[in-house]
């Protein structure tokens, strides 16, 4: 990898990181837009039926407690999942194309 | 913006899986064509930008909150609203397995309202309005009815706020809230988080055009014409 590539990912990353650290003390508790509708106009109706129970529920590692460390050591883990995700099927794509060219 | 599960009846969620995998298979033909050793680590940034920046609820009027969705974003960044698809499937991807935001069932009406009604809306708003080209004197400048970061600004306030609209109409159409209330409360929630989302795509992409000018779509116009850059971007190879 050329080192403006490298730069620009490790760039991005610790970015990505600090974004992740602070965002468990400044992201508002408050419902999102669609929440908040749904709250106004069917508050009874709003059920989790409970097809997939995620690991980290709620951005947060369950054994870590409820407090800012479980919410910034989840971040952290999705930062290193969606990084992974992203790299390898972009190179699956990539040598795909290259191989059709 | 994430619908959960128990919102949409399951009929009308396969219905929605159909569209949105037909439009991710072309994601994925777009990407095929286009992704290279250059592009790939800025997609992986993105993502993990736009996953985070995600999980930052901004406090806005009326007691609600709302983060960035990033599509438009990614559509302009690459000029092509195939990347914006691509890369938010795998956010939500992501979100809906490992976070529990937004649910599994529910995930193929999340990736139209927020990757393709966000990157097509904000790739073809901007278009719209603002047109870049090489001057004759090789130097590269751009035209239209706003200037470069307004058409920016509103293109990506438009992709947020007819991507809620969308989601109210699917959740309106589901029974879950009448639809022309769940048009209102909804629109009226986005139009504001329009805003931000404005903000945070014109900071992030002039940030960038100051570090990596290179990695901009339209910077490619350097090495291409307008509209070569446009079909080599929009076109789907067939196989």
């Amino acid at each position: 990898m050329k080192s403006k590539n490298r730069n620009l990912l490790i760039g991005g990353i610790i970015v990505a990181i600090i974004l992740g650290v602070l965002s468990p003390f400044i992201s508002s508790t408050n419902p999102d837009g669609l929440q908040a509708t749904a709250e106004h106009l069917n508050p009874n109706a709003i059920q989790n039926p409970g097809y997939w129970h995620a690991p980290f529920e709620n951005y947060k590692v369950p054994f870590l407690g409820n407090g800012p460390l479980a919410g910034i050591a989840a971040l952290v883990i999705g930062i290193i999942i969606a990084l992974g995700l992203v790299y390898i099927l972009t190179e699956i794509l990539k040598r795909r194309g290259n191989t059709e060219n | 913006m994430h619908i959960p599960d128990g919102i949409i009846p399951l009929w009308q969620c396969l219905i929605y899986w159909v569209i949105a995998i037909t439009f991710l298979i072309m994601a994925f033909r777009w990407g095929r064509k286009n992704l290279s050793d250059k592009n790939i680590p800025l997609m992986a940034v993105l993502a993990a930008g736009i996953l985070i920046i995600m999980t930052i609820n901004i406090p806005i009027p009326f007691g609600s909150s709302g983060h960035i969705v990033g599509a438009a974003m990614v559509a302009i960044i690459f000029m092509s609203p195939w990347a914006a698809i691509m890369i938010l499937a795998l956010v939500l991807l992501v979100e809906g397995l490992v976070f529990g935001d937004g649910g599994i069932t529910s995930m193929g009406a999340n990736l139209i309202n927020m990757g393709i009604c966000g990157g097509f809306v904000g790739y073809f708003t901007w278009k719209a309005l603002y047109k870049p080209y090489m001057g004759s004197d090789g130097i590269l400048t751009g035209s239209g009815i706003l200037s470069k970061w307004w058409s920016i600004g509103v293109a990506s306030w438009l992709a947020i706020f007819l991507s809620a609209i969308l989601a109210a109409l699917e959740i309106g159409l589901a029974n879950f809230f009448p639809i022309r209330l769940g048009l209102l409360w909804m629109g009226s929630y986005y139009a504001v988080i329009g805003i931000i989302e404005a903000i945070v795509t014109v900071i992030v992409i002039s940030s960038l055009e100051k570090v990596r000018p290179d990695l901009l779509g339209w910077n490619k116009l350097k090495r291409a014409q307008t509209d070569d850059l446009e079909s080599d971007n929009m076109e789907v190879p067939s196989k």
